[in-house]
């Protein structure tokens, strides 16, 4: 529902540069007292959503709380899970739909946190476009095919009071170039990807409709997951990992040029300007606290809300408890 | 030109760069002679042959095949070399005929003609057979029926039998022969074997090199048809004396 | 072929996928994989049959895409091996030319084309058509260049002209080397189609419904459409070797059929 798959050619080659800055790092640290912990994105290329886990390789926040962590990039979207039942990895990054679809598969993963806290996924346009719901009939539109944007549509054409026949949902690898050429009417995403994206290209912002305007549930789209073996065996590593992140989150939220710049250095071909992934950050920072200001909170009602949306739609068959998807305990 | 004359060489001579390959010839060949040409590598054999077929032009001299002047122009003689150069897709069949695909369609005259050919010379049972299918022997029969086939009075041989083992080759020499005369075609026959051209041949031309010219011209009078007695007959002997001297003679210069 | 070998032939290939698939099935029970990472054998057939309504459609737009891209890639990959052939200048000027189109890897290829072409069948015969031509070129450059110079010779010496020379002899003489480019392209050909799917597709297809089915941890689905991917490349692979079995005889049959243009039926009478 992100990103750009441009940068996937150079991902291969950022992870094998960040894993040696990773070891000689650990290696100049006493690495016998801290623990290696292997974070999964759920992207194949590092974005600006990274940030809080970069800031606290680079900060210092893990190595004060006794980690050690390396990042790994899936081969594709959507195998954060598997790699994580595999033992490829101990921490992911996954959406919300990833989790329900897991869960489904009856694979062992549980969430241990939010990420964002609120839904700013919807539909966007290049500036000056019309784009309402009821513009929507006809249009070609387009998805990155992955869960998340397969579970919205739905609520997107329920509320324009559309069927799937009514607009041409078309999938590849960039939107923005459609988007700019004409090929496409709209694309899908979220607010700090889209935003930041059309506005480079265009020079000003794009138009959207998002969230609750798209008829999308409001929910959160990113968790922290671990399998059940790692919450059993590894409860110390997960809450450790939380504090850190906690805390280099408050520091990134509070030092966004300084965070850009340590995701800039640590991952120089990204593929993303420094105008994007700040502007990106500046508009994720926002996502990441609820109305009460915390943190990571999970709720009963967000999964719910998730897991029958995801049934209405079909995605998933039944709608579990919502303790099945997440637990708060290791929340700092 | 004289009435059985075919085929008439003035002046003809050749030279590459800096080397003569041929140096000014003439030569008369009689219509329904069989006549050999024996030498060392670079005495020309290749070079005249190329020029009789016209794949080279001379630099200079006249060449006159039954009354027309050929130089430079292909398409008038037969050819056949030591490889049988059969092609694989083709059958026997196909493969005699190649020469009349080759300037247009094959019609069904040429078609009768190939297999007259190879019912009467022991490829009948053959002729759809792919190469693959034949021995080295019959091969050579296919690639001389296919010289046949093209139907020009004046065959280039050169070496067509070099590759065959011993036996093969006493056996293709005769049946070259009996084709020789049923056919009644004129023969030019390059060999590095003195034997095999004292055994077909009318006549012998001895050649040598730098630069290339013809050295002696040996007539051949055992009488025919030859047969194994030939090969050990004294007139044989002589003649092969004759011609091997004259290469060895050439050679210690 | 004598009945053993015909056996052989036909129950060889079978046996090897059979002791494939008991590798397979024995991995995923014995290794105790979890079914939301690699399905049983089974299972990932019963993905394909179960949900062939849906699979079928997509199914026959990969072969539309492989089959149209395949045709285009290989009637172009001879034409420039005859090209390159026939005019030596162009083997200086575009060899390095073609090179240099493999170089480039396909899936940096595939969005600019979607760009300019659109999201329909179209990139994908493209993607497709510029994988498998390379080596039909190859090949078909190959054979003629190795067609026995002496033939050649003995050719003009009855009188061929170029034209005739290059359909009697030098055409037909390719042919063998050209259905190795032919069959290499054949594995190929579907790949391409596939990468074109995943850079961009309207509606659905083959491609998609696997990421789908990756996304929803469906192993099953991912599985059963890598069999259905591969299905497509063994078919028209197979295809491509029967075209060779019947265009080539030569190769394998001693005497030609008798239905052969001209040869009548030879009486042998010993």
């Amino acid at each position: 529902m992100k990103r750009n798959f441009l940068s996937l050619s150079v991902a291969g080659a950022v992870l094998a540069l960040s894993s040696v800055t990773v070891l000689s790092a650990g290696s100049i640290a006493s690495a016998s007292t801290l623990t290696a912990v292997k974070f999964v994105y759920d992207f194949p290329g590092p974005d600006m959503e990274i940030i809080p886990v970069v800031v606290a390789q680079k900060e210092g926040f893990f190595k004060a709380n006794g980690l050690n962590v390396s990042v790994e990039f899936p081969p594709s979207t959507s195998l954060t899970t598997q790699l994580l039942t595999t033992g490829s990895g101990d921490i992911g990054f996954i959406t919300t739909s990833d989790m329900a679809v897991a869960v489904e598969a009856k694979a062992p993963v549980i969430s241990v946190a939010n990420y964002s806290m609120t839904n700013n996924w919807g539909l966007f346009a290049k500036p000056g476009s019309t784009l309402t719901l009821a513009s929507l009939k006809g249009k070609k539109i387009f998805s990155w095919g992955d869960t998340w944007t397969n579970a919205m549509i739905p609520f997107v054409l329920k509320k324009a009071h559309l069927k799937a026949s009514d607009i041409t949902i078309v999938t590849g690898a960039n939107d923005t170039p459609l988007l700019m050429n004409g090929t496409i009417n709209f694309t899908t995403s979220t607010t700090n990807y889209a935003i930041p994206g059309i506005t480079e290209a265009t020079k000003s912002a794009p138009v959207g409709i998002v969230g609750a305007a798209a008829g999308v549930p409001n929910v959160p789209v990113w968790v922290y997951a671990v399998t059940h073996n790692y919450a059993n065996q590894h409860g110390k590593n997960v809450r450790a990992f939380l504090k850190a992140i906690k805390a280099a989150t408050i520091w990134a939220s509070s030092h966004q040029t300084k965070a850009v710049a340590d995701f800039m250095a640590a991952y120089p071909k990204s593929g993303y300007s420094k105008f994007y992934s700040t502007k990106g950050w500046a508009l994720t920072v926002p996502l990441l606290t609820n109305s009460a200001g915390k943190y990571f909170v999970q709720t009963n009602k967000q999964w719910t809300t998730l897991a029958t949306a995801l049934k209405s739609v079909k995605l998933i068959k039944s709608v579990p408890a919502p303790s099945t998807y997440y637990t708060n305990k290791f929340l700092p | 030109m004289s009435s059985s004359s075919l085929l008439e060489l003035r002046g003809i001579s050749k030279t590459f760069a800096s080397t003569t390959a041929l140096s000014t010839m003439d030569l008369t060949i009689e219509r329904g002679s069989f006549v050999s040409i024996v030498g060392p590598s670079g005495c020309g054999k290749s070079t005249l042959f190329n020029v009789l077929s016209g794949l080279i032009q001379p630099d200079g001299g006249s060449i006159n095949l039954e009354g027309r002047d050929v130089i430079g122009a292909t398409g008038h003689v037969g050819y056949m070399l030591q490889k049988d150069l059969l092609v694989p897709w083709r059958t026997v069949l196909g493969n005699i005929t190649l020469g009349a695909r080759l300037k247009g369609k094959v019609t069904a005259e040429d078609r009768d003609q190939a297999k007259g050919f190879a019912e009467k010379y022991g490829l009948g049972d053959f002729l759809n057979h792919y190469p693959s299918a034949l021995s080295g022997g019959m091969r050579q029969r296919v690639a001389l029926m296919r010289t046949l086939a093209t139907n020009h009075q004046l065959l280039l041989l050169d070496e067509p039998f070099g590759a065959l083992d011993a036996q093969t080759r006493f056996e293709m020499q005769q049946w070259l022969l009996q084709v020789w005369r049923d056919t009644q075609r004129t023969v030019l026959f390059i060999t590095h074997d003195v034997d095999e051209a004292v055994f077909l041949s009318d006549r012998i031309l001895v050649m040598s090199p730098r630069p290339g010219r013809v050295v002696d011209d040996l007539a051949v009078n055992l009488p025919r048809p030859r047969t194994l007695e030939t090969l050990v007959s004294p007139a044989f002997t002589e003649i092969k004396s004759k011609v091997l001297h004259q290469l060895h003679h050439e050679r210690a210069l | 072929m004598t009945k053993k070998k015909l056996l052989l032939n036909i129950f060889g290939p079978i046996l090897s996928v059979v002791v494939l698939i008991g590798i397979w099935q024995a991995i995923v029970v014995w290794g105790n994989v979890a079914p939301y990472i690699a399905p049983k054998p089974w299972d990932a057939i019963n993905a394909v049959t179960s949900n062939w309504s849906t699979l079928a459609p997509l199914t026959w737009w990969t072969i539309k895409e492989t089959v149209y891209g395949y045709l285009v890639g290989a009637l172009l990959g001879a034409f420039l091996g005859v090209v390159l052939n026939k005019i030596p200048l162009m083997q200086r000027v575009l060899y390095p030319l073609l090179i240099l189109t493999q170089a480039i890897p396909i899936i940096a290829l595939a969005p600019p084309l979607v760009m300019i072409l659109g999201f329909g069948v179209m990139p994908k015969v493209v993607i497709v058509a510029w994988i498998v031509f390379f080596p039909v070129t190859v090949s078909v450059l190959d054979g003629l260049n190795h067609v026995d110079k002496d033939l050649m010779t003995l050719a003009k010496v009855f009188g061929a002209n170029s034209l005739r020379r290059f359909v009697v002899l030098e055409m037909p003489a390719a042919v063998t080397q050209l259905f190795s480019g032919l069959k290499i392209g054949a594995t190929y050909a579907v790949t391409g189609a596939i990468i074109g799917e995943l850079a961009a597709s309207s509606g659905s297809s083959l491609a998609l419904y696997q990421r789908s089915a990756s996304g929803s941890l469906d192993a099953a689905g991912v599985y059963g459409t890598t069999l259905i991917m591969t299905a497509i490349g063994i078919v028209w692979f197979l295809l491509v070797v029967g075209a060779e079995y019947i265009a080539t005889p030569w190769q394998r049959r001693s005497t030609a059929r008798q239905w052969r243009r001209g040869a009548k039926p030879v009486v042998t009478n010993n």
